[in-house]
């Protein structure tokens, strides 16, 4: 099962998202936990502290322009993500570090 | 002056820009212009403009130049300043608003008024007027092209973790090359409950806060209404905090 959660800014995504996924893995699934903010805060509301939040390295950095070796998804979530409390396993998809990046 | 207010979605960023614009409004003559680059409705509602689809006519713009190199320009003998004046919503105390535009269905459906959006606010780079933006929350392309002209960025925060984590994020993606060196990058402390929430921001963003907003039922019973903060309730704890920044900000501007 794939759940997206969308909405205005400061309407509650994020916090809906983590509790959904806290309380999913507690009855037994196994939840992966994707940030597609570019502005990531899903660690915190996980419960996974600052420190481990901010030290992510989101997906796109990490594969980088290496698509002819790609991996699976599952190796990279494995290698990139982290653990958060009940076995949610989170990742990051973006982090933007440049303050022009693309178009709006 | 040129201002930019950004944070992290739900900070409180429109509220704070368009009170802030109607009160800049009465105490200059200058025209007040204000930048929504935000596809979702926000500063229109809290400046009070009553409609939330207030997009340039694409008709201000023409194309020069070859499809596949072209370029847009305002149409023979308008200035940036005429458009707005001519073609941008107005608010009461005469805050201009120009709002980048709606997604509706396929984003290409807005696109010439978008074109119209970016040379207009590209024109009135030198214009005499004072230009104040709402961006786009959180750290997704936060500076929007046209902040990078600037005088003063405001990051909107609260003093929780995440938000003063995205402020701090807002704070270091706007240094490094980017601004020129004259951009002052300040913080505003937005549903402020405790005396201590200024020095936490500050501690935790390195920037310098120049004002503190109160967490204020005020700003949520408009929100809920749908109304401007500043006709609500325009003696309220929140409104007073916005006046007093204006003024600090007005002394601070070059």
């Amino acid at each position: 099962m794939k759940i997206a959660v969308v909405g205005k800014g400061g309407s509650g995504k994020t916090t809906t998202s983590a509790i959904l996924a806290r309380t999913l893995a507690r009855s037994g699934r196994h939840v992966v936990a994707l940030d597609c903010d570019t502005n990531p805060n899903l660690g915190l509301s996980l419960g996974l502290g600052m420190e481990a939040t901010e030290g992510l390295i989101s997906l796109r950095d990490s594969v980088g322009d290496d698509v002819e070796h790609a991996r699976t998804w599952e190796s990279i979530v494995a290698r990139f993500g982290a653990d958060a409390p009940d076995g949610v396993r989170l990742a990051i998809v973006s982090k933007i570090e440049d303050p022009d990046f693309g178009c709006p | 002056m040129r201002v930019a207010f950004v944070g992290k979605g739900g900070a409180g960023k429109s509220v704070i820009a368009g009170a802030f614009c109607r009160l800049l409004a009465r105490s200059s003559d200058r025209p007040v212009v204000a930048i929504d680059s935000d596809s979702m409705p926000g500063l229109a509602f809290s400046l009070g403009v009553p409609s939330t689809d207030t997009m340039l006519p694409p008709e201000i713009v023409e194309q020069v130049g070859p499809d596949s190199e072209r370029e847009f320009v305002l149409r023979d003998g308008l200035t940036a300043l005429q458009a707005v004046e001519r073609y941008a919503a107005e608010s009461a105390d005469g805050v201009r608003l120009l709002q980048f535009g709606k997604l509706r269905g396929h984003v290409r459906a807005a696109g010439p008024s978008q074109q119209a959006f970016r040379v207009v606010v590209d024109g009135l780079r030198g214009a005499d007027c004072h230009l104040i933006g709402d961006l786009p929350g959180g750290t997704r392309q936060p500076f929007f092209g046209w902040a990078s002209f600037a005088d003063i960025i405001i990051v909107v925060a609260e003093a929780t973790p995440s938000s003063m984590l995205a402020a701090r994020r807002l704070a270091r993606l706007a240094r490094p090359g980017g601004p020129a060196e004259h951009q002052r990058i300040v913080a505003v402390v937005n549903k402020a409950v405790d005396p201590a929430d200024s020095e936490h921001v500050a501690r935790f963003t390195k920037l310098r806060v120049v004002g503190v907003v109160p967490a204020d039922p005020a700003v949520w019973a408009a929100e809920r209404a749908g109304v401007a903060l500043i006709d609500a309730a325009p003696a309220s704890p929140a409104v007073k905090a916005i006046t007093s920044l204006v003024e600090s900000i007005v002394v601070e501007a070059p």
